[in-house]
């Protein structure tokens, strides 16, 4: 029995949960009694939600009763094109790579849901958040369930407009000086994801210019046929191999994971993105959306494979894998170093997601894809952990703040600042203790589930030869280092300690809606490990032949080789090319663990010491600002960067374009001087000239002249005299008598 | 048709009668003058074989239409008109009028002389025209119209009182 | 001198009908008018009779009898018509008659 028919399920569930809170939700949420129009606004999205995971857990079942072949499910055709051989379905992959995303994003996803419940308690826009959330996950679905490329960057860019909609949730805030940071920061957001979609386009163009479809199987298997047989394709006029091909395209995707996944240099969205609310941080800027990135270099595997295998590079210097290997773990360093700058509560935690997803990034460029998926899943459930307990002690502070302070006082309090906090540990017990578990996690201690996945990363890079992985791995060690640093910092600044401000001291816990998912979200980062446990996999395919059921074999990899086609076909390739592909380990590999243990703890040990009394007050400098290379980084390079060249210019591109271009010529020339004054005076000449005049005063009002300067012409013959008449008979007779000869001859 | 000599005696005294009427300025005098002239066409008419035309001619037409007519001039004094000023209907009435009067007499002329005779029927015996024929003649055939002037004649009547006996006054 | 033919008459009965048409034209009493009315119809009765006898039937002599009696009543009504104009504008200038100028 297989419930694949229920796929499309998938989609239409969230999309009826958005219509539901766009067209009437309000409705709930403004009648009279609040708190149950704020649950039915609320549950109807969670409930949709659930729904979702409950669907994907039965396309999981079926999907192992299957042998873990995907099945695809057909919805209706799209774009036909017949002339242009161009014929783009909507249709639904849904296969193992899909159904652990599909698990993921509704699963927390449906976490986050139940938890925004609580959390947006008494916001007046309260039905278009969860409106907006369910959109999200709707645009999400299509992504990951998509089985062509541009019904990927379907669900892609709608993604990408609810991480706008939602980071500007609160548009209308201004901060104390002024700004609308609010909407600034999605604008950033939209614009910098923008320049990565433009990426994603060229690809998806390539694509369709040499394989005439944008189908995954197609393109894949064709590649692959095309690959093995060393044929070379058409591009523009040249001829080109294979491998050059799909490098182009494999870069351009990097650049649209790059802006999606928040990596060098698009990542400069990301932490403004924090402007949001936190349960928007928590799903879309930790769990789901910045994974895409992640999930479409995985999907397209093949594709970098191949085009590491051909051998072509960019521009002489890398292979586009080995350019992605190298972006992630650049990302992931320089994040991790910017992050012990942070004050924000949410920011250390948004950069903390920019250098996890870069060691996602850089897993895939090394070719561990499984690994890579594995500490998405992971990630996924600690950083959403941790956003969502850090949006418990936001509200827990802010309580703390009202109780102190008269509500309405105008007051600069700003209850994300973690030199304001500190000692909360006492007053929020169960948001300090899930915390302290997703910290954990995220540092990578064993058992935790994060300690496994970083370490098949770090474990890969290690064991495959190439100076490439080599730096990688040191790269990643580094930040795994900082990773352990900087969550030590905010756990003893924000938990322990003496409170540094009046809310803090004050701080409450918050309500079960909110605490409930923490603990589910905790324990999944305890168990999570399970997923790929390198211990497991010799014992479920024992397991799997003894009861001749492939379903025993339940690890995350078993699971990925059959959507992972690369896998299946490496020892061929690799026959072919005499390049290994990269394997990854199935046994654990001791001495990486060690190395990585190491690294973590002392991390930990040396924030405890560096942070454990100071800052004791809210004024204090932060201790680690002496050593100002490291607090260098907190100027941002980057975002500066971009602030003085590019942003000026293309603002002033943008005004040019609106004054001059717009404004002056489009409207007030062409549109006001040509169009309408020609209009106006056509029709007023018509109006003046011709209606008034010739119709009405000469026509009209001309036969009514006629007719009376006739009139008073023939009034003439009426003297009234009768000899005047006698005489007009007399002619009369006459005529008639001379027509009357006339006729007779 | 009679010889020529009495036609054209009688023809002049036709044509001078009327144009005395025309012309005379006192309108007694120009009443009489028209008596003259219908006594000449009723000689006409019993030269042209229509005694009883001749009688009923000059019983009706000269004895009591004219005579009403003189009784009106009479009653109004307008034997004496007073001199007419130049009338108001513009002096080229006259010389137009008599100009398109030619012309009528042209016209006429004209058709004369372009028509083809008629066949005369003098060697026929003559119809006899007196009293007795024109009577059964009129029951005859004309007895419709006959009726209808009688009626006329009663309507003429009745008129005549009713303009006269306008705003209570005694005719 | 030829025999007198129809023809003397129709130009006899033109002459008179001509003299008629001008006094009614021109001439300024009403009276005098209707005079030379009598004398239009007069021509006209003449004409009747001599083509009466000229085709020798009788029923030219007949209607000049309606003819005759039409004009009779006419004088009447038309006479009374005119004394009744005089009683009210003391004239029978047709000249002074333009009330219904238009």
């Amino acid at each position: 029995m297989n419930t694949f028919g229920l796929a499309p399920l998938l989609l239409i569930l969230p999309f009826a949960g958005f219509l539901f809170n766009a067209l009437v939700g309000r409705r709930f949420v403004e009648s009279d009694n609040r708190s149950i129009g704020e649950k039915w606004s609320g549950w109807t999205a969670s409930g949709l939600a659930l729904l979702a995971f409950i669907i994907g857990l039965s396309l999981a079942f079926s999907l192992a009763g299957n042998d873990f072949e995907g099945e695809t499910i057909r919805l209706f055709n799209w774009i036909v094109i017949p002339s242009a051989n161009f014929f783009v379905e909507w249709a639904m992959q849904i296969d193992s790579l899909a159904i652990v995303m599909v698990l993921v994003v509704t699963g927390v996803g449906s976490l986050i849901h139940i938890y925004a419940i609580g959390y947006m308690h008494g916001d007046p826009d309260f039905s278009r958040f969860f409106a907006y959330m369910n959109l999200f996950l709707f645009f999400m679905l299509v992504l990951v369930t998509a089985n062509n490329y541009l019904m990927l960057f379907v669900g892609w860019e709608g993604v990408g407009l609810c991480s706008y909609l939602l980071i500007g949730f609160w548009f209308d805030r201004v901060n104390e000086k002024g700004q609308w940071m609010n909407a600034d920061a999605a604008r950033k957001a939209f614009v910098v994801n923008r320049i990565g979609d433009a990426g994603m386009i060229l690809a998806l163009i390539l694509l369709f210019w040499v394989f005439g479809t944008l189908n995954f199987n197609v393109i894949f298997e064709s590649s692959a046929e095309l690959f093995l047989a060393q044929h070379s394709v058409e591009l523009f006029g040249t001829t080109v191999s294979i491998g050059a091909v799909l490098t182009i395209v494999t870069a351009l995707f990097l650049l649209g994971a790059a802006g999606k996944s928040a990596q060098i240099p698009l990542y400069v969205w990301l932490p403004d993105a924090m402007a949001g609310p936190t349960p928007v941080s928590a799903l879309i800027h930790a769990a789901t959306m910045v994974t895409a990135g992640v999930y479409l270099i995985v999907r397209s595997s093949e594709l970098y494979e191949i085009a590491r295998l051909s051998g072509e590079t960019i521009l002489g210097t890398l292979s586009s894998s080995n350019l992605v290997a190298l972006t992630g773990a650049l990302t992931a360093l320089l994040a991790g170093l910017i992050a012990f700058s942070q004050f924000d509560i949410k920011k250390v935690l948004a950069y903390s997601t920019v250098s996890q997803l870069g060691f996602m990034i850089a897993a895939a460029g090394m070719g561990a894809y499984v690994a890579a998926m594995f500490h998405l899943v992971a990630h996924a459930f600690f950083k959403a952990l941790l956003f969502l307990s850090a949006g418990s002690v936001i509200h827990g502070v802010e309580h703390g703040h009202h109780h102190g302070h008269e509500p309405g006082e105008a007051d600069n309090f700003d209850p994300q600042d973690m030199r304001l906090m500190g000692g909360l540990r006492h007053r929020m017990k169960i948001t300090f203790w899930v915390f302290l578990i997703g910290a954990l996690a995220l540092a990578g201690i064993f058992p935790l589930a994060g300690f496994w996945s970083k370490d098949e990363i770090l474990a890969h890079g290690s064991l495959n030869p190439g100076v490439v992985f080599d730096i990688v791995y040191i790269l990643l060690t580094v930040a795994a280092f900082c990773t352990a640093f900087y969550m030590g910092r905010q756990l003893l600044m924000v938990f322990f300690g003496k409170p540094r401000s009046e809310a803090a001291g004050h701080a409450e816990e918050s309500g079960s809606l909110m605490t409930t998912p923490l603990i589910i979200l905790a324990a999944l980062s305890v168990l999570a490990g399970v997923l790929n446990f390198p211990f497991l996999s010799e014992a479920s395919a024992a397991a799997a032949e003894e009861a001749h059921d492939l379903s025993y074999r339940v690890l995350l990899e078993q699971w990925l080789e059959h959507s992972l086609p690369i896998l299946e076909l490496e020892g061929e390739l690799e026959a072919l090319t005499g390049i290994n592909v990269p394997d990854t380990p199935i046994e654990i590999i001791y001495f990486v663990a060690l190395i990585s243990t190491v690294i973590a703890l002392s991390g930990l040990v040396i924030a405890w010491f560096v942070y454990r009394r100071r800052p004791e007050t809210a004024a204090d400098p932060d201790p680690m600002e002496r050593v100002k290379p490291i607090w260098w980084f907190s100027v941002l390079p980057l975002n500066t960067l971009y602030y003085t060249t590019i942003v000026p210019a293309y603002n002033w591109l943008a005004r040019f374009l609106a004054d001059k271009v717009d404004w002056q010529f489009w409207h007030d020339w062409f549109h006001d001087r040509v169009i309408r004054d020609t209009f106006v005076n056509f029709s007023s000449w018509l109006n003046d000239k011709f209606d008034l005049n010739i119709i009405d005063n000469g026509l009209v009002n001309g036969a009514g002249r006629a007719t009376g300067w006739l009139a008073s012409q023939l009034r003439i013959t009426q003297t009234g005299y009768v000899r005047n008449y006698a005489l007009a008979v007399f002619i009369g007779v006459i005529a008639l008598l001379a027509w009357f000869i006339y006729i007779a001859n | 048709m009679g010889s020529p000599i009495i036609f054209t005696i009688l023809a002049l005294i036709a044509m001078l009668s009327a144009l005395g009427m025309l012309l005379s300025r006192n309108a007694v005098h120009s009443a009489l003058f028209l008596v003259l002239n219908f006594t000449t066409i009723a000689v006409f008419f019993l030269i042209l074989n229509a005694p009883f035309l001749f009688v009923t001619q000059i019983a009706i037409y000269a004895g009591a239409i004219m005579v009403l007519f003189i009784f009106v001039v009479m009653l109004l004094g307008a034997e004496q008109l007073r001199s007419e000023p130049t009338a108001a209907v513009g002096r080229w009435q006259v010389p137009l009028s008599i100009v398109l009067a030619m012309i009528l007499l042209g016209t006429f002329i004209f058709i004369l002389a372009s028509g083809t005779g008629t066949p005369s029927v003098e060697t026929e015996a003559l119809i006899e025209a007196g009293p007795v024929e024109i009577g059964l003649r009129l029951f005859e055939g004309y007895v419709f119209p006959f009726e209808v002037a009688s009626v006329l004649l009663l309507v003429a009547m009745i008129g005549v009182v009713v303009l006269r006996t306008r705003r209570g006054e005694n005719g | 001198m030829a025999e007198v033919s129809i023809e003397w008459y129709i130009i006899l009965s033109a002459v008179l009908f001509t003299m008629g048409a001008i006094g009614v034209l021109l001439r300024r009493n009403a009276i005098i008018i209707f005079m030379s009315i009598e004398l239009m119809l007069n021509s006209a009765n003449l004409l009747f009779v001599a083509f009466a006898r000229h085709l020798n039937d009788l029923d030219g002599q007949v209607f000049v009898f309606f003819v005759i009696t039409v004009a009779a009543a006419e004088v009447a009504v038309g006479l009374a018509l005119i004394v009744a104009i005089f009683r009210t504008k003391r004239s029978i200038n047709i000249d002074e008659l333009h009330m219904l100028k238009g």
